[in-house]
């Protein structure tokens, strides 16, 4: 209770620094969902040119894309400035004023960081996910599973953003660490259908990128399988991974400090 | 001795606008901008003389930088004239800047994350240092700063004072005859500065002539042959060090932090000048009545005080002092 | 010292300098390696899908399509530049004046310092990629005509350095550059060929790019790397695709010289 009673503070301050930042809050927002937006332009030029991913019409195809940003804008709000801000505490070290708050160092961090820079980016997404649900013939029915699998591939960015959070202890002042995994979620971005099967079994099970943005709008769409459904419980585990990876880092920091 | 800068009628103007914050006043100022203009540097001429050092001295903001930038040739002059070894520093700055040396205390020339011998190399790539020149000269200088092991560490490791002294190295490297420092002891601890002021008194001695300012008076005095002092964009002084010791008296700052309030107007029969509060007192000593550890000794019997420090005095006082006498 | 001998001395020291400063973070640039393959993994199967119906798309054929997107990855490598960012870091700290005062000019700095910084990129990031695409991937990555290839591949290092630069320029005018920068990046993103090759859009948008800066960076290499009969829907042949590189090039270096000296001025305040 007093947890969540600390996070909505800090949600709280971070707003109203938005607010007294009108103009960089609005700029940052745009320049943000525009650099996140522009791949499904990919996909635009390839049905403009009269081809197409084989059994998918484009709209179903900017959905798994708008969705992917949807998710992308969410987990950057709750977790990406934990990665920026243990970056720079590692690098300068002064990670101590961390641990000297009477708080769990991993929830103090999520707490602080909350993002309002990435609001802009999901209700981008979101907006996008409306348009194009709207061209395809998905039904109003899929969204109980929709959202189950949208929250879960929240939960695999959110873990993706610690454990390359947790590998910042060990590889100091690599600010080029997102590359990696915004590499591999790049897996996500497209119907799991055009990748052969080794593939598919990774991003759906073992670093779950496919239930970012191709699951859940499988499920909009009518077209889930059982396996999407199965895929839940790696996205748990993974979260719970990066929870578990990062607190480890923590833990060795603190060893080696004292 | 010839002088090697003349220095005529110098003025620096800086244009302005005036911002308001906010959205709707910064669509305003997108139509119609407030000027404001700021004399940096007002209508001042001095000439130095070859083989001199010259302390340029002045209160923060009051156009110590600014004239030095136009020495070097980095900023143009709204109007006089600056003859630098001949030449015009910005307008020839392509051919001059070979010619001197520059030190900017808070602007770094060295490469953070490698050793400074590296850098060096570079600057004598830059500068068309022969081999023989550079090493002698690499040699002279390491040996004059003590610094044979640190030039080898990353820049990143190293502490203040040798970081430092390393930029002076890096800017000297090429023999310059003319040095320029801005703030060359700025943030430093004692024996870092002392280093620093010593082997300029020594290349001073060999012959390069020095310009430098500080709003430390220590600098001054432990250094400068002459002194120009500028507030405001004015200048208010320029004579010898020996002439601003007498305007000024050897005077010292003694402040006096006591444990029972003193409203008395002298103690031990020098005059308190200033004070916080009661608590709190400043004195003005001159050295050349009495010396500081004859009055020290005299504050012996004076049992109140918890703490006590020496200073030179602040430079406001100065300015005030050179203004009323 | 004669004055070629003695600019080639400083190019050769400033590289070499920048090239140790780097190299503490060389670990980094193995980031590329695994990076680099990844995306043109994604990259292969997107299109070996999208080829499954059609036989061509924008004038290319799959197996030219796959090839482009690894050398437009490698082009990258070799030609990557923040001279932008690093000019508008010393305007905005003021640093720049070390720069006014020693005999060297910036540009020509800058410009030795990106070479120094690629000669990294080339060992850590190009050749180790290059081995995966050509003995992993087993793609035909060998430029079809090696001469054409490496002038449009010092033309595009020079394209993107000029652009960057004048990019960087904008910090002796603005406090808030940064926004400039961050717009270039992003129409850069889309037009320089590297997320789509720039044939793939509509013949119009084509036209239009020929007088912009953008696919001069790395679509006109990449397509002259893979050896391409004809450029596009202007059908342009190799020599005149590098041609039109070269002009691109000297009119950036010229505008940067103008801006430069504006700049230069505004810096020393000429008679403010």
């Amino acid at each position: 209770m007093r947890y969540i009673k600390i996070y909505l503070t800090c949600v709280r301050v971070a707003f109203s620094q938005a607010a007294a930042y009108r103009t960089d809050f609005i700029l940052g927002n745009i320049i943000t969902l525009l650099s996140n937006i522009l791949f499904p332009l990919v996909t635009v030029v390839i049905y403009a040119n009269g081809a197409e991913f084989p059994e998918w019409s484009m709209w179903e195809v900017l959905l798994i894309q708008s969705v992917f940003s949807m998710s992308t804008g969410m987990s950057a709000m709750l977790t990406q400035g934990i990665l920026w801000t243990t970056m720079d505490h590692i690098r300068e070290g002064s990670f101590e004023v961390v641990l000297l708050k009477p708080l769990s160092p991993l929830f103090y961090l999520t707490a602080v960081n909350f993002s309002t820079g990435s609001l802009g980016l999901f209700t981008g997404g979101l907006v996008l996910t409306i348009v194009s649900a709207s061209n395809t013939g998905a039904d109003a029915g899929g969204i109980p599973v929709f959202l189950l699998l949208f929250i879960s591939g929240t939960a695999v960015l959110c873990g993706l953003d610690l454990v390359m959070a947790a590998i910042t202890f060990k590889w100091v002042g690599n600010s080029r660490i997102p590359e990696i995994f915004d590499s591999i979620a790049e897996f996500g971005k497209y119907p799991l259908g055009i990748f052969p099967k080794p593939l598919r079994i990774f991003a759906a099970f073992v670093i779950p990128v496919a239930v970012v943005g191709f699951f859940p709008a499988s499920a909009l769409l009518g077209r889930l399988e059982w396996y999407m459904l199965v895929a839940v419980i790696p996205c748990a585990l993974f979260l719970a991974f990066g929870i578990w990876l990062y607190d480890r880092m923590i833990k060795r920091y603190e060893g080696v400090g004292g | 001795m010839s002088d090697i800068i003349t220095v005529k009628n110098l003025t620096k103007t800086y244009t302005t606008y005036r911002r308001d914050s906010g959205f709707a006043a910064a669509l305003k100022s997108f139509f119609k901008r407030e000027k404001v203009t700021v004399n940096a540097v007002d209508d001042i001429s001095f000439s130095i003389e070859k083989g001199t050092v010259c302390g340029i001295l002045g209160p923060n903001g009051a156009g110590k930088s600014t004239t030095i930038k136009m020495l070097c040739g980095a900023l143009f002059p709204t109007s006089g004239s600056i003859d630098v070894l001949g030449f015009s520093p910005a307008r020839d700055r392509a051919k001059y800047v070979r010619r001197i040396g520059a030190v900017f205390g808070q602007k770094s020339q060295l490469i953070f994350d490698i050793p400074p011998i590296d850098s060096f190399a570079m600057n004598k790539a830059i500068y068309g240092i022969t081999d023989a020149d550079y090493k002698k000269r690499l040699d002279e200088m390491t040996g004059l700063f003590d610094v044979g092991d640190v030039i080898h560490k990353p820049t990143r490791v190293l502490s203040l004072g040798e970081r430092m002294k390393c930029e002076f190295i890096m800017s000297m490297l090429h023999s310059p005859e003319i040095v320029f420092l801005d703030e060359p002891t700025i943030g430093l601890d004692v024996i870092a500065k002392n280093k620093i002021r010593e082997v300029i008194s020594e290349m001073n001695r060999n012959g390069t002539t020095f310009i430098l300012t500080t709003h430390d008076l220590e600098d001054v005095e432990q250094l400068a042959d002459n002194v120009i002092i500028i507030n405001h964009g004015r200048k208010v002084f320029d004579d010898t060090l020996g002439s601003l010791r007498t305007t000024l008296g050897s005077k010292k700052m003694i402040d006096l932090t006591l444990s029972k309030p003193f409203a008395g107007s002298e103690i031990n029969g020098v005059p308190v000048i200033a004070g916080e509060d009661e608590l709190h007192v400043s004195l003005e000593v001159d050295t050349e009545q009495r010396s500081i550890t004859e009055f020290l000794t005299s504050l012996a019997n004076f049992s109140d005080i918890t703490d006590i420090s020496v200073r030179s005095l602040p430079m406001d006082m100065i300015i005030t002092r050179i203004y009323t006498e | 010292m004669n004055p070629v001998r003695q600019k080639f001395e400083v190019c050769k020291a400033v590289a070499f300098v920048t090239y140790k400063e780097w190299s503490a973070y060389r670990s980094h640039s193995l980031v590329s390696v695994f990076v680099g393959p990844v995306y043109f993994i994604v990259q292969y199967f997107i299109w070996s899908a999208v080829y499954g119906g059609v036989g061509t798309f924008g004038g290319m054929e799959l197996e030219q399509t796959i090839r482009y997107f690894g050398v437009s990855a490698l082009i990258g490598y070799l030609t990557m530049d923040f001279a932008d960012w690093n000019l508008q870091m010393l305007v905005r700290t003021g640093k720049f004046l070390t720069f006014a005062l020693r005999p060297v000019h910036h540009r020509f700095f800058a410009l030795s310092q990106k070479l120094g910084h690629r000669i990294l990129g080339f060992i850590f990031e190009f050749l180790p990629c290059f081995l995966i695409f050509l003995f992993v991937f087993r793609i035909d990555i060998i430029p079809a005509h090696i001469g054409w290839t490496l002038l449009s591949t010092a033309l595009a290092f020079l394209m993107n350095f000029y652009v960057n630069y004048c990019i960087g320029m904008t910090a002796f005018y603005f406090v808030q550059a940064q926004g400039i920068r961050t717009v270039y990046q992003l129409l850069a993103s889309v037009f320089s060929g590297v997320l789509i090759p720039i044939s793939f859009f509509p013949g119009a948008v084509q036209w239009v790019m020929m007088f912009l800066p953008f696919q001069y960076t790395n679509y006109v290499t990449a397509m002259v790397w893979t050896g391409a009969e004809s450029i596009g829907e202007l059908g342009l042949s190799i020599p005149q695709a590098v041609l039109f590189q070269g002009i691109a090039v000297i009119a950036t270096a010229l505008l940067s010289e103008v801006i430069y000296r504006a700049s230069i001025k505004r810096f020393t305040a000429v008679g403010a």
